[in-house]
């Protein structure tokens, strides 16, 4: 187990310092944009503001609201195109 | 749909598996949160909504689809058969013309000629020769170079008609209507007087106020100043002697100004003159040696002129030289009448 968390940690690490995280964050946002996603969520996230009223709407509603929604709408493409990278990423660096 | 995977060969991989599922999975709650972040600023902030129609202008701006309407609820034709009184002629003139009709009654279109024919008309009750000075100065501002002429003729032909050389004219005299209409009779539009059509007291008139250098190209009079740098006092002395002899009287200008200059000095300038640096665009372009010095040599220019007439033409030939030869005879070759061979061709009979 410890060399799991050891692994784990020293993947992450090297993700944040070759930058790669960041760019992997900035591939994701715009997949997501460019298929829709974004376009889907924020009805989602319209439908919660009247639900929840306009004022009185926090993050914590839409947080809750929308992750689980948001996770499985993802389309397919998009998934393996980012495991994709990131495996590579991983044969390249996980020793 | 199954994702490609890697053959399992060790748990090793499993684990890799596993490291990028979850890497995977922390990106996309990332992603998922920021969009949260996003959606809940603009709402607090307000502009959440902003980039959607609202209820009001969907119905204000709906497609209107009636019959002789079109969907814009605009009715075609709508002024079509209204009438608009004019200000000016007070008539009831139909909507669709007025515009164009305007622009000839009030004259000042493009097209209009009002002007013309208001000149046309002033001209058949009254016909006045008197202050071509002023449309001398009118000319002024129209006359340009003889390069260009061809080119700004047209342009001259237009501004005559415009209103705002008439109000110009309106100040300075009342009769600038009238006058302007002799002179356009008299001259032509090309801004530029004609010498065979004056009589000898206009001439007189205008050479002592006028430069008066006739141009080879079209035989007319320059009306600028008598200091217009397109000429030079060469051109400008063999006009007078031309229209007005040879014992022409010194112009008016030179009588004002100061009599100190003798036949000597009458040379010694000449020569001075041809040593500065001014250069008529009339003369050749590499010729500096000219002999056009506008201001102060007005009142030698002239001493020479009456020296000249009176007989004394060896002496101040003997002084201009060589350099008067070459700038007279480059300006001959430029710009200057046919009238002045003659002048020059009696300096070379008198160097021989």
């Amino acid at each position: 187990m410890n060399k799991e968390a050891r692994l784990k940690a020293t993947i992450n690490q090297k993700l944040t310092e070759t930058g790669e995280r960041e760019r992997l964050k900035e591939l994701l946002r715009a997949k997501l944009t460019e298929c829709g996603w974004k376009d889907q969520m924020k009805a989602q996230c319209k439908e919660v503001i009247k639900e929840k009223g306009l004022e009185h709407v926090t993050v914590e509603d839409l947080v809750v609201e929308i992750t689980p929604k948001g996770r499985a709408l993802v389309p397919d493409s998009v998934k393996k195109e980012l495991l994709q990278r990131i495996r590579a990423f991983l044969t390249q660096h996980a020793s | 749909m199954k994702m490609e995977e890697m053959p399992l060969s060790s748990p090793d991989n499993t684990k890799l598996e596993a490291l990028m599922h979850d890497i995977y999975s922390e990106l996309v709650e990332d992603a998922c949160l920021g969009l949260c972040f996003e959606v809940h600023r603009a709402v607090k902030q307000g502009y959440f909504f902003l980039g959607e129609p609202d209820q009001e202008s969907m119905k204000e701006f709906e497609i209107v689809d009636q019959p002789g309407v079109d969907i814009f609820g605009q009715v075609f034709n709508q002024w079509k058969n209204k009438e608009c009184e004019c200000p000016n002629c007070n008539r009831l003139i139909a909507a669709s013309r007025f515009a164009p009709h305007l622009e000839k009654c009030l004259g000042m279109g493009r097209n209009s000629s009002r002007i013309a024919s208001r000149r046309l008309a002033r001209n058949n009750m009254s016909k006045s020769e008197s202050d071509q000075e002023d449309n001398d100065d009118l000319n002024d501002n129209d006359w340009s170079y003889g390069a260009e002429k061809k080119a700004k003729k047209r342009r001259s032909d237009k501004n005559q008609n415009s209103p705002r050389r008439s109000k110009s004219l309106k100040p300075k005299n009342g009769e600038i209507g009238s006058s302007i209409n002799s002179e356009s009779h008299k001259y032509n539009h090309n801004t530029g007087i004609s010498y065979e059509s004056l009589g000898p007291e206009e001439v007189r008139s205008l050479l002592t106020m006028r430069c008066g250098v006739i141009s080879e190209h079209t035989k007319k009079m320059c009306t600028r100043s008598q200091r217009c740098p397109q000429h030079t006092d060469e051109q400008r002395r063999a006009v007078r002697v031309f229209l007005l002899g040879p014992s022409a009287p010194a112009l008016h200008s030179a009588e004002l100004e100061s009599h100190s200059f003798d036949i000597p000095d009458g040379q010694m300038s000449r020569l001075q003159w041809v040593e500065s640096p001014n250069v008529s665009p009339s003369d050749s372009a590499s010729s500096k040696a000219s002999t056009n010095h506008p201001d102060s040599r007005r009142p030698k220019k002239k001493k020479t002129l009456s020296l000249n007439s009176g007989g004394g033409s060896g002496g101040l030939t003997e002084g201009s030289g060589s350099s008067a030869q070459s700038s007279l005879s480059l300006s001959s070759r430029k710009k200057k009448p046919k009238l002045s061979a003659a002048f020059i061709s009696s300096i070379y009979d008198d160097l021989n």
